[in-house]
């Protein structure tokens, strides 16, 4: 069996899934003071007829470290930065860094070390207990990055998060950010873990806990450790990964997880929700930390509607419930029911909410009919700026320009409790097909319960200068005789396995995420070759379930 | 927040003239590199463009190909152009302040007939825009200052006759470095005179030097010109690690230029130093275009550079005194010389064809006219193209050409039609890139 936990703004929701089916269910109001309570609470009813040691393993996506961001519960941290030469970054990080000198260049080649008389005083004395160390392409050389590290170490810091052990990708800013971010949440985010693990010991569950990430992996709680701010945002992820278990499209396709205050927007290729290209921003920063190409629209059931005018807007303020369940002001679900597009509910009260609506002439349904045309032109305008985000990736080739980035979507899937209404508005607007997956009404605990672990790693290697690294592990060696592209895939991919291992992760397949192949010349002949190479454990989820409502 | 700078980055990583050539994939790697590693495409103050295929006939508006520019070109082409026309519409469309197109393949030594490749390039993107400019969102007046070490002897082809187009060149002396020619005397065609501008700079000169052109000479060039829009075909082989000329100017240097010269829409040219100078000189012109802080923009190795000769500011003084003065006197003196030379002038060119040992031998005449711009007749052979020796003889007609003039072009391509002499009579439309072939 697999546990699945997830802590949302208002409810926290636990599940238990057995042979494809969810077997058990619980709901209980999300306690923000101690987050954990809710999380035990609903835990223990999920778990009330069940029998402990068969729980194979618990996954819970949780706000923690969401909220010790948004709350500002964090530590102070000591941040340090190589930056060498370039733009200035004075204003890029959360706090004002500490400039220690050392450059490594975009090839590696480590052109100053740390000048360690220069930063003798400032260096010499913790002034607290947490610090992050970042240095332009560090990922490409991480030495002055460890020897700054250790320098800290001994000046008595307790834990120094590396921007090169973050992310193994080229982008100083970001991972500068996530290291920073990581050593302030560090504390809340540990003692968090403790305690789950104290309490799942009390009720003797011993299968492994997981958490899950933005990027909709999961990690177990003490590799999580190693980088605590992927754990941010992964209320939306869950709900993707709930969309993926019911059965994923398999054609391009944009998913609408309509819920009571919003549409979770993602989209869809070959079966899996496509990445975003950069990683999330947190607290107006932007970090490495991956996640789902989506977007969060403030349309939902519930949403209240003002006349304008113009017309109507709808949203993003939730007043809720609606009228024809009990509410007294009418919402967008009260003009879904009168103009047709769902039947539930009483719908002479939906009917008289539309009605308090209309100027001198207007009949309730024309009224019921721009409502949902307004909240349907918000959707699609947010689709249109995903789909405008996503066609200016970069295109580095000739090809990639003919062939075009362009994302066409094929199809609309529609989960969530208002979702056939208005995703079939919006697809007779958009000219697309609509799907409604049986049993749409999945909780984001399903996607959480059954989540993959997701490891992906770097590897660069440069022959003129005779070694390959994955930044993610520091591991530096020298280059085999005669190294290929194909012998960088089989040693990353041998990592990766082995990294699987140490953490006690399902053997999966490694695959290709991108790759690199330049030949350097060095005065009219060939000096050597650059490859860069990323790989992961293939993504995505355990199981599906079939799908069924979980009316929660 | 509007962005400030539009950023159209494409370094073609499955182009190149020949694996070991300088146009080679690797040239924008580290650029690329450095741009991600600084985080630059995450600022608001800049907005990322995708280059778009550029359509046959935006080139032909600047090009007369040779039996056609189609056959002469590889799709990299169009996508360099189109990166161009990209930079173009983002500033037109005021969704962005300026723009820079940093793509490759590169084009100013491109001219208006083309036969093949010269000096790495087959198709002027530069003066395609331009042309662009002109056809699609009406501007008149441009000026283009370019900043690559090489003499732009395709751009200077091409503008010569357009007083409505002010060219700038400084570069390494032609009598040390390719292409050999942009001399202060190849001032324009007399109804241009003045408007193309050659500043050869002895080789070795540095930042010092360069900015004390700017500040002497340029700047007031510029500022008397008014045009609407100002190109930089940013070249940055003025660098002192190139490896193919010999001058000083550094990545600050490059950065000031650009905060100096407020260019509406920059260029990628020349520039091949592929790891000690482009990933610097790009990062300090995408700041500075930006309205940002560029001052920390240094490279990590300087051990190369060399301080400037004194002899070297002696040039830069006594072009400042001799171009000044060609400048002030620019009216009169096209007065005089259209006087002297009556309703038609000719030049004689002999052009040869590095990358592909094509030897070219034109006369190229500018008919003037009282009531329009006139037109030009050219007539071409070229020995050694990929297609063979080949011959044209070639009418381009203005926007402006005035029905009286094209029929009197007609009749002139119509008899040498019929003498037979040419392998191919060609009409060039430039004002929407027709090629009409007699």
């Amino acid at each position: 069996m697999l546990l699945g936990i997830d802590v949302g703004g208002t409810f926290t929701d636990a599940v238990l899934i057995g042979r494809g089916t969810i077997i058990a269910q619980a709901k209980r109001r999300t306690t923000h003071e101690a987050v954990l309570q809710g999380i035990l609470e609903a835990l223990d009813e999920v778990l009330q007829e069940q029998e402990v040691y068969n729980i194979e393993r618990v996954v819970i996506s949780s706000t923690i470290v969401t909220n010790a961001l948004t709350e500002g519960r964090t530590d102070p941290v000591f941040l340090a930065v190589m930056t060498g030469p370039g733009m200035n970054v004075s204003k890029s990080f959360p706090v004002e860094p500490y400039y220690v000198s050392g450059y490594v260049d975009h090839r590696g080649k480590i052109t100053a070390r740390i000048d360690w008389q220069k930063h003798q005083g400032l260096l010499s004395k913790a002034k607290n207990k947490m610090a992050a160390v970042s240095g332009k392409f560090s990922v490409r050389n991480p030495e002055n990055e460890y020897a700054l590290a250790g320098e800290l170490k001994d000046c008595g810091y307790e834990k120094i998060f590396l921007g090169s052990e973050l992310s193994g990708e080229l982008n100083f800013v970001r991972r500068t950010n996530s290291a920073y971010f990581a050593a302030a949440v560090y504390k809340t985010f540990k003692n968090f873990c403790r305690q789950v693990q104290d309490s799942l010991k009390e009720r003797n569950i011993t299968a492994p806990v997981h958490v899950l990430k933005a990027d909709g992996g999961t990690l177990p709680l003490d590799i999580a450790l190693k980088q605590p701010v992927e754990t941010i945002f992964t209320g939306p992820a869950a709900s993707v990964l709930g969309i993926e278990a019911l059965g994923a499209p398999q054609v391009k396709s944009i998913s609408l997880d309509v819920g009571g205050t919003t549409t979770d927007i993602a989209f869809w290729e070959n079966g899996l929700p496509l990445l975003a290209r950069h990683g999330v921003k947190v607290a107006g920063y932007p970090t490495a930390v991956r996640s789902f190409h989506m977007r969060s629209v403030g349309i939902g059931g519930d949403s209240r509607i003002r006349r304008t005018e113009t017309g109507f807007e709808v949203g993003p303020e939730r007043i809720g419930p609606a009228m024809a369940v009990g509410g007294c002001e009418p919402t967008l679900s009260d003009a879904l029911i009168v103009a047709g597009r769902v039947g539930f509910g009483d719908k002479a009260a939906a009917h008289k909410g539309m009605q308090q609506l209309c100027l001198m002439g207007e009949t309730a349904a024309e009224v019921a009919m721009q409502v949902v045309e307004a909240a349907v032109s918000v959707i699609e305008a947010t689709i249109n700026e995903m789909l405008h985000e996503w066609s200016i990736q970069p295109v580095y080739t000739v090809n990639d320009v003919i062939k075009g980035t362009e994302f066409e979507p094929e199809l609309l899937v529609g989960v969530g409790g208002g979702a056939a209404g208005l995703i079939m508005a919006l697809g007779e607007r958009m000219g697309l097909p609509v799907e409604i997956p049986a049993g749409a009404t999945v909780a984001n605990a399903v996607g959480a319960a059954l989540a993959r672990p997701t490891l992906a790693a770097s590897l660069r290697a440069d022959t003129t200068e005779g070694y390959y690294l994955i930044p993610e592990s520091g591991q530096r060696e020298r280059l085999p005789s005669g190294f290929s592209m194909k012998m960088a895939e089989e040693l990353l991919a041998a990592w990766l396995h082995e990294q699987a291992k140490a953490w006690q992760l399902p053997g999966q397949e490694a695959e290709v995420i991108s790759k690199e192949f330049f030949r350097t010349i060095h005065g009219y002949y060939d000096s050597g070759e650059i490859i860069s190479l990323r790989m992961q454990l293939k993504p995505g989820i355990l199981q599906t379930v079939i799908g069924r409502e979980v009316a929660f | 927040m509007k962005s400030k700078l539009g950023l159209i980055f494409f370094p073609a990583f499955d182009w190149m003239i020949s694996p070991t050539h300088p146009e080679r994939q690797e040239r924008l790697l580290y650029t690329r590199d450095q741009l991600l590693e600084e985080g630059l495409f995450d600022l608001p103050q800049i907005r990322e463009y995708r280059p778009r295929l550029a359509e046959i006939n935006d080139l032909q508006r600047a090009h007369i190909g040779v039996p056609s520019i189609a056959r002469l070109i590889t799709p990299a082409h169009l996508t360099s152009a189109g990166g161009c026309l990209a930079a173009a519409d983002a500033v037109m469309s005021g969704e962005v302040k300026r723009a820079f197109a940093l793509v490759r393949p590169p084009g100013h030594h491109a001219m208006r007939v083309v036969h093949g490749i010269r000096g790495f390039c087959t198709v002027n993107i530069e003066a395609v825009m331009v042309e662009y400019l002109r056809s699609v969102y009406g501007i008149k007046k441009i000026a283009v200052v370019d900043t690559d070490v090489h003499h732009g002897d395709g751009s200077q082809d091409i503008f010569y006759h357009d007083p409505d187009t002010l060219y700038i060149s400084f570069h390494q002396d032609g009598r040390t470095l390719y292409p050999g020619t942009g001399f202060p005397d190849e001032a324009g065609s007399p109804a241009a005179w003045g408007t193309n501008i050659n500043l050869p700079l002895l080789p070795g000169t540095g930042d010092e030097g360069l900015h004390r052109l700017y500040d002497g000479l340029i700047q007031h060039i510029l500022d008397d010109f008014e045009p609407e829009l100002i190109i930089n075909s940013a070249g940055q082989d003025n660098h002192f690690s190139d490896p193919l000329a010999s001058m000083a100017v550094t990545a600050q240097g490059y950065a000031k230029l650009a905060d100096k010269l407020q260019a509406d829409i920059a260029v990628l040219e020349g520039g091949y130093s592929v790891e000690a100078a482009l990933p610097y000189v790009n990062t300090g012109i995408i700041l500075a275009m930006a309205d940002m802080d560029y001052s920390k923009v240094v490279e990590p190795d300087q051990s190369d550079l060399r301080q400037q000769d004194e002899r070297c500011n002696k040039r830069v003084d006594q072009l400042i005194a001799e171009t000044g003065e060609l400048w002030r006197s620019r009216f009169s003196t096209r007065k005089e010389l259209l006087a002297k030379c009556g309703n038609s002038w000719s030049r004689k060119k002999s052009i040869y064809y590095d990358e592909e040992g094509i030897r070219e031998e034109q006369i190229e005449t500018a008919h003037y006219c009282r009531q329009c711009s006139g037109y030009l007749t050219i007539r071409t052979a070229a020995a050694g193209t990929r297609f063979g020796d080949q011959s044209a003889f070639i009418i381009s007609l203005k926007r402006d050409t005035c029905s009286e003039c094209r029929q009197t072009a007609y009749d002139e391509a119509q008899l040498e039609k019929r003498n037979g002499k040419w392998q191919y009579v060609l009409v060039q439309h430039i004002a929407d890139g027709e090629i009409e072939s007699l």
